[in-house]
């Protein structure tokens, strides 16, 4: 029997062919810009199809998916679709705006210009808080937050750990000792309270640097979406993300020093020591790529995790100060009405649970399509369905 | 001395490995001299000190493991003498790989997965400034990979470890340690994952590359056919120790010591009529607590008076051809 590319072994379904095209395109725009890279790269990119392919057959992953990538949208656009900006207080101009219940459309008439509201009939889809701002928009604002916030962790924190980790778990030793005793330090607090104690002290010192230095503090401000006189509100969002790579490395560190002991001692490194290649090479260019797949599973998982923390921070009132919105922020200022005003607690906290729901879901698949050996085991099982199929 | 130009002289080399249940005394004074152009073949049991003893050359024992006493001299040239003991890491780091090299038992393990072969070769070269950067070597990766006899190199180039076979794999680790044409090519066990042809195609092809490029070949085995076909010195090894050293035809003419006699009859011979094999009796001794005197004596039948005693000394019997055993100790 001739032998066939593994993608035409299966049948398709839509989003295969979805997932086909889109991996066929990034093959075809890599073989533009270098000529050759398609057929070299064959194996690879059958490879990732393969992978799409057990991804798109596991409901739980498309549903991952779709929630993040809503919330990514959502995290994205949000503050320029957003109807009314996030510290637009209705209720000075109509006292119906007040802590109005889902669904009110509010009727702003002239003269209200100073609050950068034209007037007319606003709906407030999901209700007004104790100011009478819309609740929709200030939880699109409140994603970019969480967004950013995420962002910026996890492309800080986590590296500090696998660093770490790679270092300890290759070299061993006294090196391994130092390394992984101040770890256990940092894992004897609990990451939530030591986060606390950090993003208390942090802001008056980040203030001074952001005073400073002007162009920082712009390019934070254009990130988080906020207006130029809540500058002073950016040294608090400043603080939780440095708070966070503090505590959010031990862990990581731990993970990765597990993974490099098992790795460092096959062959290939040793081949690699015989051969005279320098160690800091062996670690980044050979030891780091093959534990990359449980790192980016656990970043996935993390992502929810950052978010979590984030809001948990900001509820309890060391995050995000007022009037910036944030998903921990709105249900801790919507606590007070409740529950007469449920819509406060309720719309923010769907969004941090389905938001986090969703990167645990898209991680735990991960997991199951990145490890070769469950993925096998899909493949198998996807064969048997195409037999029983042809039999019929 | 042996030889009169050795490329590699060890002298009295002890390699402990530190471990929670005691003091593993791996390598226990081994003296060994390899002349230029030779090959010399290691040969013992499973556990006997044959890798340690090789990687020990370049000091590429890992803790637990620690080299305690003895001297590895190097010899680039005739009369230039480096003492690998006192070579910093980066002077080692330069050394391996480039003036000596290793090829490793199992290729599906000493290839990295995620690169492809020509990758793989061209890195070595790269980090050893033979080819100005991974690209220049990949493209001269090809030549070396003709010259290490893989078939249809320019494809085999761009071919992940897991596209290739055992045999290929093998030659493409080859082609990789043979990348920066090194004097002293270590290879460990290098067909004992391979199925026979390949092992015969393998051999066959070291004996050549000997032959054109005057490299020496450091062989380690417990393959008594292949000591037989490749070698021009066999030293036996037996827990740590070793315990005869003879060129090749001596050694399967006239083995000497017990431990020697006892591996040449446990080998099968094809021809003849069948004989029972015989096996030597007992297993390795726990190199934690290794018997005292000679190693060998708890299985040895020729035991006698100082064998649990005294630790025999290594005695030249005849010429080039040294046991320690003390059988052979002259009377009076």
């Amino acid at each position: 029997m001739a032998t066939r590319a593994a993608s035409e072994v299966y049948k398709k379904k839509l989003l295969d062919r979805f997932s086909d095209a889109l991996i066929d395109s990034i093959a075809g725009f890599m073989n533009k810009i270098r000529p050759g890279w398609k057929v070299r790269n064959q194996a690879r990119v059958d490879e990732w199809k393969l992978m799409f392919y057990a991804f798109n057959r596991s409901p739980l992953g498309i549903a991952g998916a779709i929630l993040v990538l809503a919330f990514l949208l959502l995290a994205i656009i949000g503050p320029w679709v957003a109807p009314l900006s996030y510290d637009t207080s209705l209720a000075l101009c109509n006292q119906q705006a007040y802590l109005a219940p889902p669904k009110t459309t509010v009727t702003i008439p002239g003269g209200c210009e100073a609050l950068g509201v034209k007037p007319g009939n606003y709906t407030l889809y999901l209700g007004g808080d104790s100011f009478g701002r819309d609740l929709g928009s200030r939880m699109l604002f409140g994603a970019r937050t969480s967004f950013v916030v995420m962002i910026f962790v996890l492309l800080v924190g986590p590296w500090i750990g696998i660093g770490l980790g790679l270092i300890s778990g290759y070299f061993g030793g006294s090196t391994d000792e130092l390394i992984m005793r101040t770890t256990d330090i940092f894992l004897v607090f609990p990451g939530l309270i030591l986060a606390i104690a950090f993003s208390a002290v942090l802001p008056s010192r980040i203030s001074g640097f952001l005073a400073s230095h002007h162009y920082v503090s712009l390019f934070f401000l254009h990130l988080f979406s906020l207006k130029i006189q809540h500058e002073g509100s950016l040294a608090s969002l400043l603080s939780v993300i440095i708070a966070l790579w503090i505590v959010w490395w031990p862990g990581y560190a731990r993970l990765v020093r597990g993974m490099v002991l098992s790795e460092k001692e096959n062959t290939y490194v040793e081949a690699a020591r015989a051969l005279g290649i320098p160690s800091r090479s062996i670690l980044v260019r050979h030891i780091m790529p093959n534990i990359s797949g449980p790192i980016l599973v656990y970043l996935s998982l993390d992502s929810g995790g950052v978010i979590l923390t984030e809001a948990g921070l900001s509820f309890l009132g060391v995050g995000a100060v007022p009037p910036i919105a944030d998903w921990g922020r709105i249900i801790y200022d919507g606590s007070q009405y409740f529950p007469n005003a449920w819509w406060l607690i309720f719309f923010p906290g769907l969004a941090i649970f389905l938001t986090v729901l969703g990167f645990n879901l898209l991680g735990d698949v991960l997991r199951d399509v990145l490890d070769p050996r469950t993925r096998r085991s899909i493949e198998f099982k996807l064969k048997k369905e195409i037999e029983v199929g042809e039999e019929q | 001395m042996r030889c009169k130009d050795p490329i590699i002289v060890v002298k009295d080399l002890y390699v402990y490995f530190y471990t929670y249940a005691g003091i593993v005394q791996a390598i226990n004074s081994v003296s060994l001299e390899i002349c230029r152009g030779e090959t010399y073949c290691l040969v013992g049991e499973t556990g006997c000190g044959k890798s340690v003893t090789s990687k020990a050359l370049t000091r590429l024992i890992k803790p637990p493991g620690r080299i305690e006493k003895g001297e590895i001299y190097y010899y680039p040239e005739p009369g230039k003498k480096i003492d690998i003991r006192k070579l910093s890491e980066e002077e080692l780091r330069e050394l391996r790989g480039y003036e000596i090299s290793y090829i490793f038992q199992d290729p599906s393990t000493s290839l990295d997965p995620l690169y492809t072969l020509g990758y793989q070769v061209a890195e070595t070269m790269a980090f050893h400034k033979v080819v100005h950067n991974i690209k220049d070597g990949i493209r001269k990766a090809v030549v070396v990979l003709k010259n290490a006899m893989m078939p249809d190199a320019e494809t085999r180039v761009k071919a992940y470890p897991h596209e290739l076979s055992g045999g290929l794999k093998q030659r493409g680790a080859i082609g990789i340690s043979l990348a920066n044409q090194p004097r002293l090519l270590i290879a460990d066990e290098p067909t004992t994952a391979l199925d026979v042809t390949i092992q015969a195609q393998i051999m066959d092809f070291l004996r050549k590359l000997k032959e054109k490029e005057g490299l020496t070949l450091l062989l380690i085995t417990h393959n008594m056919g292949l000591v037989a076909e490749m070698c021009d010195t066999v030293a036996v090894m037996y827990a740590g120790e070793i315990v005869e050293e003879a060129p090749v035809e001596i050694l399967f003419k006239n083995p000497m010591h017990p431990y020697t006699k006892g591996l040449l009859k446990a080998v099968p011979v094809h021809v003849g009529k069948k004989v029972t094999l015989q096996s030597i009796p007992g297993t390795v001794p726990n190199l934690i607590f290794p018997p005292p005197g000679c190693r060998f004596h708890p299985r040895c039948s020729y035991k006698f008076d100082p064998c649990d005693k005294k630790r025999p000394p290594m005695i030249e019997v005849e010429e080039n051809h040294k046991v320690a055993c003390w059988l052979y100790e002259k009377k009076g």
